[in-house]
């Protein structure tokens, strides 16, 4: 694992959710298309580290939302996703698009049910709206963006291989 | 253990109080700041199109909303006048009188979604205090929910906020409204029917506003499911908060 790209690509990827894709009402979750991808082509310990990682970064961009659902639940469904790939292998498209798809629903669920049991924060009425929509771009967008990552991490993604 | 270990650091953010870690979402937005920006901005530009007819441009939206403000200030001490005619002094009504403005730049914008705030760099931070109301486009687009004078920044509750509740008047009935958080806001159980269009006020708040200020227009106007014979009103804020790029924070009772 190429520690510094890694960091790179998560300050990059950030920046970019919580500037650019802000704006926009229904947007994928770049964060979580990343968290499936090392998930699926990293070794378990690695995905791990990269999964808490990458949810450290969404609650940095969270506000206002309190930091720590995220980091718990990308952690926890990072980490039960790299289990899971060693048994079934997520390596063609459609099974990684419904994978980033449950992860995002999941993941954004946890998150929500975090906040408001233990901060209180409130639930909107479109939240479950919200989250399918944004776990259905995330899904759509998603594979075709396994590509230039694992070119950014100098790995190959091959149908067998792991890293 | 590494899970562990990872998941007890989770659990500690949870439980930490959100004033403290708020600073490290503050610290990030701080030192992001410029590319922030300029992803918003390239989405502005490219969002941004010719004008339709019939459509009201951002500048006439604030023209309005001036207008709108000064019809409803006018009204109150046209009513104060008559009730106090003997002690009122017509050459002295300066409603804004010991009043301060503070400009402050937009950085960041969460508008749609579960919870809604903007975050301000202020060009000074003195005299700011939560609770203070801000204005977009001469109207009330919500309220100081955190100030961090270290960095000169700040952070706004907006009105479609699902915890925010501002009490407003709606023609001359008086009402809570409580944001939605899908850039609308509600007032609920009000008795009478309420034309779509209406402006919407929030009301006078001794130490944070003076006067009734708009705050939104009436998009919608519903009977209450469970009672038909009261009304439910969705607001709109009156101006596009998403556009906004700079705001006002209103703070009142200022040495000057």
């Amino acid at each position: 694992m190429r520690w510094f790209r890694f960091a790179l690509l998560i300050l990059a990827v950030t920046v970019l959710q919580k500037g650019l894709l802000a704006r926009w009402s229904s947007k994928p979750d770049l964060l979580v298309i990343l968290l499936v991808f090392f998930a699926i082509y990293y070794n378990t310990s690695d995905a791990i580290i990269s999964s808490f990682t990458i949810g450290f970064a969404a609650d940095l961009v969270g506000s206002p939302m309190a930091m720590g659902p995220q980091m718990i639940s990308f952690g926890l469904f990072g980490t039960l996703l790299a289990y899971l790939h060693r048994v079934i292998a997520i390596k063609r498209m459609p099974y990684q698009a419904l994978a980033i798809f449950v992860t995002s629903v999941l993941a954004g669920a946890m998150t929500h049910l975090l906040a408001y049991i233990t901060k209180g924060e409130p639930v909107a009425a479109n939240i479950y709206t919200v989250v399918f929509v944004t776990s259905l771009y995330s899904s759509i967008v998603g594979p075709f963006l396994f590509l230039p990552s694992a070119w950014w991490m100098r790995i190959k993604i091959n149908r067998f291989g792991r890293h | 253990m590494l899970f562990t270990w990872f998941m007890l650091t989770g659990f500690i953010f949870l439980f930490a109080p959100q004033n403290l870690t708020s600073k490290f979402q503050l610290a990030f937005v701080h030192v992001f700041r410029w590319p922030l920006t300029i992803g918003g901005n390239l989405v502005m530009t490219a969002q941004t199109q010719q004008p339709l007819t019939g459509v009201v441009g951002r500048s006439e939206t604030q023209y309005l909303n001036y207008i709108a403000n000064l019809e409803e200030t006018l009204a109150q001490e046209r009513k104060k006048f008559k009730k106090l005619s003997e002690l009122y002094n017509t050459y002295n009504t300066y409603v804004w009188e010991g009043t301060d403005f503070a400009l402050a730049d937009v950085i960041t914008k969460a508008v749609e979604g579960s919870r809604t705030e903007l975050t301000i760099a202020c060009r000074k931070t003195t005299g700011l205090a939560k609770g203070q109301f801000v204005l977009g486009d001469e109207s009330i687009i919500g309220t100081i929910s955190d100030v961090f004078p270290q960095i000169s920044k700040a952070t706004v509750k907006l009105v479609t906020d699902p915890t925010s509740i501002i009490p407003v008047k709606i023609a001359e009935f008086k009402n809570i409204m409580k944001g939605s958080g899908n850039n609308s806001a509600k007032i609920e159980m009000v008795k009478n029917k309420i034309e779509v269009g209406q402006n919407v006020f929030a009301l006078k708040n001794p130490g944070f506003l003076d006067a009734p200020m708009i705050v939104g227009k009436v998009s919608e106007c519903n009977r209450n499911q469970k009672n038909p014979s009261i009304w439910d009103i969705t607001v709109v804020p009156a101006c596009n908060i998403e556009q906004l790029e700079d705001v006002a924070v209103i703070i009142m009772n200022t040495q000057k």
